[in-house]
């Protein structure tokens, strides 16, 4: 299952993208999970454990992918640690959501800002637990409700 | 400083073109968007120059703020515009409000968190597109462009049975009196902190918001967060101050100049937020009439 922290968590990894560039590994690139994040993502196609071939930027190195294509590939290959998933935008969100369902394992995550998973499930349901108060949700008006006040002014870093 | 900045980077492959008007600019948004490509350009362009392979035009010095002893940093950099990437946690810190209060600089920041400490405008939140078009065919070039991110409906057309005002002194006095004669409930939140909690807290059908959109962009994803499950509108005028400026109420040929281009007149070093100009304007500017004004109370000629 998912699990979402909100707020300040000292021991998540905070600068996902340094991390990232100091700990990817080539077999991180054989995924099909990893090329159809780039693919939906960055529009690159994986050229090979090194490089990527972007719409924008041309044949890039993994190092210059997206931060948030980073933060996924990281949560999908160390699901042991917790990553500043605030480093995603929305159009990542339904990503790590699959991601928790491909693992058997719990994943969590931390997050400094509402994340929007609703967009591209068009209302269909999700689950998660929000760690802060462990209350499961299972659509976007429970998780509205219990997520807004553990991203108050006081819950900041 | 003070003014609207325009700022062209770019190399063989990416070129970004936009401007920057208040002293806080947050660059937030989907993933992939060049936000950190960006900043690494004008990095790039600060070390090495044009030898960097980076042109960048700007009427400023454009310089990147890394974590490494950004204090240390940051109190040699001045009438510059400041960028700064996401990953870096001391944009957060009290530390880091203090050491921008007062500052001669402009920053940009690329984050999506709520930096409580700083009064940033929803009007300054923004996201990066790319508006390479038809015309740009048979060039490599991909053409990019800062467009607001905060482009939010009015909301529900329904009357609202509860008033929530950010303000406690004279703009609640001022919307409280208004309401009454409509038989509306009006509230002070206590300060924009505390409107969601207001939201979520009190009871009624629909309800209507009214707070200073010069320093609420700290607030306003969580409040458009909450309008996907509850139903109110929203009124987001740069502050109470500046509503009744607009309002021409003083009839000032010098205000309606000053207002019809804000940026030219607030110094960034003076001014953290434009709230505060326009509250200092509005005092100075009706000192000794009979519409003189107070923050802390309501002119009944108000």
């Amino acid at each position: 299952m998912l699990n979402i922290y909100f707020g300040n968590m000292p021991e998540a990894i905070y600068d996902t993208a340094s991390y990232f560039n100091h700990t990817y590994l080539d077999s991180w690139a054989e995924d099909k999970l990893t090329k159809a994040i780039l693919k939906d993502i960055d529009k690159a196609e994986v050229l090979g454990p090194q490089a990527v071939k972007s719409k924008a930027l041309g044949v890039i190195p993994m190092t210059k992918i997206s931060g948030g294509a980073k933060t996924l590939l990281l949560i999908d290959h160390m699901p042991e640690k917790v990553f500043n998933a605030s480093t995603s935008g929305d159009n990542c969100a339904k990503w790590i959501l699959k991601i928790a369902d491909l693992h058997k394992e719990d994943i969590t995550i931390n997050l400094h800002h509402l994340m929007n998973f609703d967009p591209e499930r068009k209302g269909k349901s999700f689950e998660f637990r929000i760690v802060n108060t462990g209350t499961i949700v299972h659509n976007m008006k429970e998780y509205v409700l219990a997520a807004l006040p553990l991203l108050g002014e006081e819950n900041s870093g | 400083m003070k003014g609207r900045h325009e700022i062209l980077v770019k190399d063989a492959r990416v070129q970004y073109k936009f401007a920057i008007e208040r002293n806080i600019t947050i660059l937030r948004g989907d993933s992939a968007t060049g936000k950190t490509t960006l900043i690494e350009m004008i990095g790039a362009f600060q070390r090495n120059g044009d030898q960097s392979g980076v042109a960048l035009k700007a009427d400023k010095p454009c310089v990147v703020l890394y974590e490494q002893n950004w204090e240390l940093v940051l109190g040699t950099i001045h009438d510059s515009i400041v960028f700064i990437d996401e990953g870096s946690p001391f944009i957060s810190s009290h530390d880091f409000a203090r050491a921008i209060r007062g500052s001669d600089n402009y920053y940009v920041i690329a984050t999506r968190h709520s930096l409580y400490d700083l009064p940033y405008s929803i009007k300054e939140i923004y996201g990066i597109r790319n508006t390479t078009r038809k015309r740009y065919q048979g060039t490599k070039r991909l053409y990019a462009e800062f467009f607001p991110l905060i482009d939010y409906e009015t909301g529900s057309s329904r009357n609202p049975d509860l008033v929530v005002v950010e303000d406690t002194n004279a703009g609640y006095e001022f919307f409280q009196h208004y309401f009454a004669r409509f038989h509306i409930r009006c509230i002070s939140a206590q300060g924009k902190s505390k409107i969601i909690k207001a939201l979520i807290e009190e009871e009624y059908n629909t309800a209507l918001v009214i707070a200073d959109g010069a320093a609420f962009g700290p607030v306003i994803e969580r409040l458009l967060g909450l309008r996907q499950v509850k139903d109110f509108s929203i009124f987001l005028p740069e502050s109470f101050e500046w509503l009744v400026m607009r309002s021409d109420v003083l009839n000032d040929n010098e205000i309606r100049t000053i207002l019809d281009a804000p940026s030219e007149h607030i110094a960034s070093e003076t001014y953290f937020s434009w709230e505060q100009f326009f509250t200092e304007m509005l005092i100075d500017r009706s000192r000794g009439t009979y519409l003189a004004y107070v923050k802390n109370r309501l002119n009944k000629t108000t």
